[in-house]
């Protein structure tokens, strides 16, 4: 395996504000990543650099140990699907595949007999024959899809391929999708987790202009998946308080681990641990690293399972609270991807 | 190295001239398609007819419409076959200009406000093929309907009127449609400046009449200005064109403004194929 | 004047005429055609189609250049 694309310390500035803040990532070959991230995170942006529609301010963008001065090798290189693609509406669907055959070098032959192949392959080779301005928003992305691959691209570019689509639409552009990524390296971005989870090996995560995380979907799962205990409480005005108290405690005890941390060597001094949390509770706060409260759903992640689930059994007890449902698992993506998203 | 490379890749066997033929192409089947190669020349040929028409008619339709005392003699003299023809130029100048100029203008500016023009830039083509691509149809559509019109005028002025020398109708039909070419390529680089198509042909149309104020107020400053055209096509068809160093200077003029703009259309959409 | 010298008139003019009226014939003809078919129009259809029929010349060329919403 080796690297694709490489992209090293990309900016892009409009005026004064960053869109983008410095992007280092590589797609192996024969991989397919997602560039995964809210609305507003630099994605679109980001998609366009790597296509060269926009300058970037700095970095370099390499596809095949290529770069950017030699700009139009690397567009030989390249296939790109926009988020919604525009075509001539006046054109038939055949007519558009086999124009954009003709403009990456195709002689009109054998651009018309690569229009029919990967039409069929969209599976429009019926509505190939009509005018593209009757087209719905799914066969406008599977136009644009086989559009893209007409000269074979050994890179396969998409910005938000199924965000605007319908349920129908999506499934068919998905399916497309699952089978294309075995023919070519793929990468699309999305600001569906769901998506990014169905057809991935790798996934970027971006917010705010810069990588928050990045690695194959099985790495980035496994080292960031915690044990969490969720419950629901009976309802109750008591329920309710308790679950308060036990997230203020629990988060005014990790900015004290973190205090403690900070005074490195000086710290463990008997004032600091006393202060006003309960003392019963420390067993189950040594714990809980975090405390997500839902009306009455309370998701405590822990560390240690066991040990959390038992002090939290007695603490229940003690404190007399009624409960409902108590469930153990573990974090998902989902939970992740929040977490990075919006911290 | 460079072998393995080749062989890794599909073949790929052509010019940049083919890839430019290929949206020249586009370009010529848009203006099929959309009906504009038969419907702007059919616009010019009756602008064409008509001059000479209504100057052959004007003392009777006058007699027929006009409340003039019975037994006044109405005495309008026969304009010259010449000067039918500069006047059906005049025409071409006011309503023909304003067609094609309002044709033309969203041929940039509709496609990258779609994002159309971003599927086609992302491709290995460079932006100058593909303004020039546009450009060659202004060229087709505009000297198509110019031709049909003019030819036009001149066949009626010569069955109603008087034969003028094809030389005198030839030399006035190419610089009328260079002046045409200097409006439409206003129409390019704006259609490639402004979002708004109604903008770029009022700022076109508007820069077109600057010019020819400019040249026709300082003829001793600026009659070299391309706005001078229309008034050397006038005197060609008339027959009082001379070459002169102004009319030499202002042919120059004309053709480093067209590339001028052009090559400025080019810097512009290099900058950013695609807005949203 | 009588109206034999007006017919004889006539007669005269329409040759000379008739170019023009079937220049804007056709002129019509492709305007109400697009109008029709187009699925989208920059305003009611219905006012347009009156435009182009009873605006000769101004009408079919206005329709065209203002009145289509091209994808």
């Amino acid at each position: 395996m080796r690297p694709l694309l490489e992209v090293e310390g990309l900016v892009k500035s409009f005026g004064t504000t960053k869109a983008v803040k410095g992007l280092d990532f590589t797609v192996m070959e024969g991989r397919c990543a997602a560039l995964l991230g809210p609305n507003g995170a630099g994605k679109t942006t980001t998609i366009r650099m790597l296509t060269g529609l926009l300058k970037a301010t700095k970095g370099t963008v390499r596809i095949n140990g290529c770069s950017g001065s030699s700009h139009r090798d690397m567009r030989e290189l390249l296939g790109y699907v926009p988020q919604s693609p525009s075509f001539y509406g006046w054109m038939t669907g055949k007519e558009y595949v086999a124009y954009a055959g003709k403009l990456c070098g195709l002689t009109a032959r054998q651009a018309d007999i690569r229009a029919s192949e990967l039409l069929s392959r969209v599976g429009l080779e019926e509505a190939g024959k009509r005018r593209i301005q009757g087209y719905s928003g799914g066969m406008k992305q599977r136009l644009g899809l086989a559009q893209s691959l007409v000269h074979q691209p050994k890179l396969l570019v998409m910005d938000e391929p199924v965000s605007a689509l319908d349920p129908i639409g999506r499934r068919e552009v998905l399916e497309l999708l699952q089978e294309l990524k075995s023919e070519t390296t793929v990468l699309f971005s999305t600001h569906v987790l769901h998506d990014a989870e169905e057809l991935c090996d790798d996934i970027i995560i971006m917010a705010s202009g810069q990588i928050a995380l990045q690695g194959s979907l099985q790495e980035v799962r496994n080292n960031n998946r915690l044990p969490v205990i969720s419950i629901r409480l009976e309802e109750g005005e008591a329920s309710r308080e308790w679950a308060l108290t036990l997230k203020r405690d629990a988060e005014s005890f990790a900015q004290k681990t973190v205090e403690r941390e900070n005074e490195s060597t000086a710290a463990a001094l008997p004032h600091m641990t006393s202060s006003h949390l309960p003392l019963q509770r420390m067993p189950l706060l040594r714990h809980v690293r975090e405390v997500e409260v839902e009306g009455y759903l309370v998701r405590l992640i822990v560390d240690d399972i066991a040990e959390a689930r038992r002090s939290l059994l007695e603490e229940l007890l003690r404190e007399n609270v009624g409960v409902s449902k108590l469930e153990v698992g573990f974090s998902s993506l989902e939970d992740l991807f929040m977490k990075v998203v919006s911290g | 190295m460079s072998g393995l490379a080749a062989s890794e890749r599909s073949v790929r066997p052509s010019s940049g001239l083919s890839r430019f033929a290929a949206m020249f192409g586009k370009e010529l089947l848009e203006l099929v398609r959309s009906l504009k190669l038969i419907w702007v020349p059919i616009v010019f040929i009756a602008l064409g007819i008509m001059q000479p028409v209504t100057s052959y008619y004007m003392p009777v339709i006058l007699e027929k419409a006009g409340n003039l005392p019975d037994g006044s003699v109405i005495e309008i003299p026969l304009p010259t076959g010449a000067q039918v023809m500069a006047e059906t130029l005049a025409q071409f100048g006011s309503l023909g200009a304003l067609v094609i100029v309002l044709v033309f203008m969203g041929t940039v500016s509709s496609e990258r406000n779609s994002g159309a023009v971003s599927m086609i830039l992302v491709k290995p083509v460079s932006p100058a093929s593909y303004l020039v691509s546009k450009w060659g149809a202004m060229l087709l559509l505009s000297s198509l309907s110019l031709l049909a019109g003019y030819g036009a005028a001149w066949y009626y002025t010569g069955f109603l009127i008087e034969a003028v020398a094809f030389k005198a109708v030839l030399s006035s039909f190419l610089l009328y449609e260079l002046w045409l070419l200097v409006l439409l390529t206003l129409t390019l680089l704006l259609s490639t400046a402004l979002r708004s198509a109604a903008g770029a042909a009022f700022a076109a149309l508007g820069a077109g009449a600057v010019l020819s104020l400019l040249s026709n107020l300082f003829p001793k400053y600026a009659g070299w200005l391309p706005g001078a055209l229309p008034g050397f096509a006038r005197q060609a068809v008339m027959g009082s064109l001379e070459w002169s160093s102004r009319f030499g200077a202002c042919l120059v003029a004309t053709v480093m403004l067209l590339a001028a703009l052009v090559l400025l259309a080019n810097i512009l959409l290099r900058r950013a194929a695609a807005i949203d | 004047m009588n109206m034999a010298e007006e017919l004889g008139q006539l007669k005269e003019l329409l040759p000379i005429i008739a170019p023009i009226m079937v220049l804007q014939l056709i002129l019509m003809v492709i305007a109400l055609v697009l109008c029709i078919k187009s699925s989208q129009t920059r305003g009611p259809k219905w006012v347009w189609i009156l435009v182009i029929i009873f605006a000769n010349l101004i009408g079919p060329i206005a329709f065209m250049v203002f009145g289509r919403r091209n994808e």
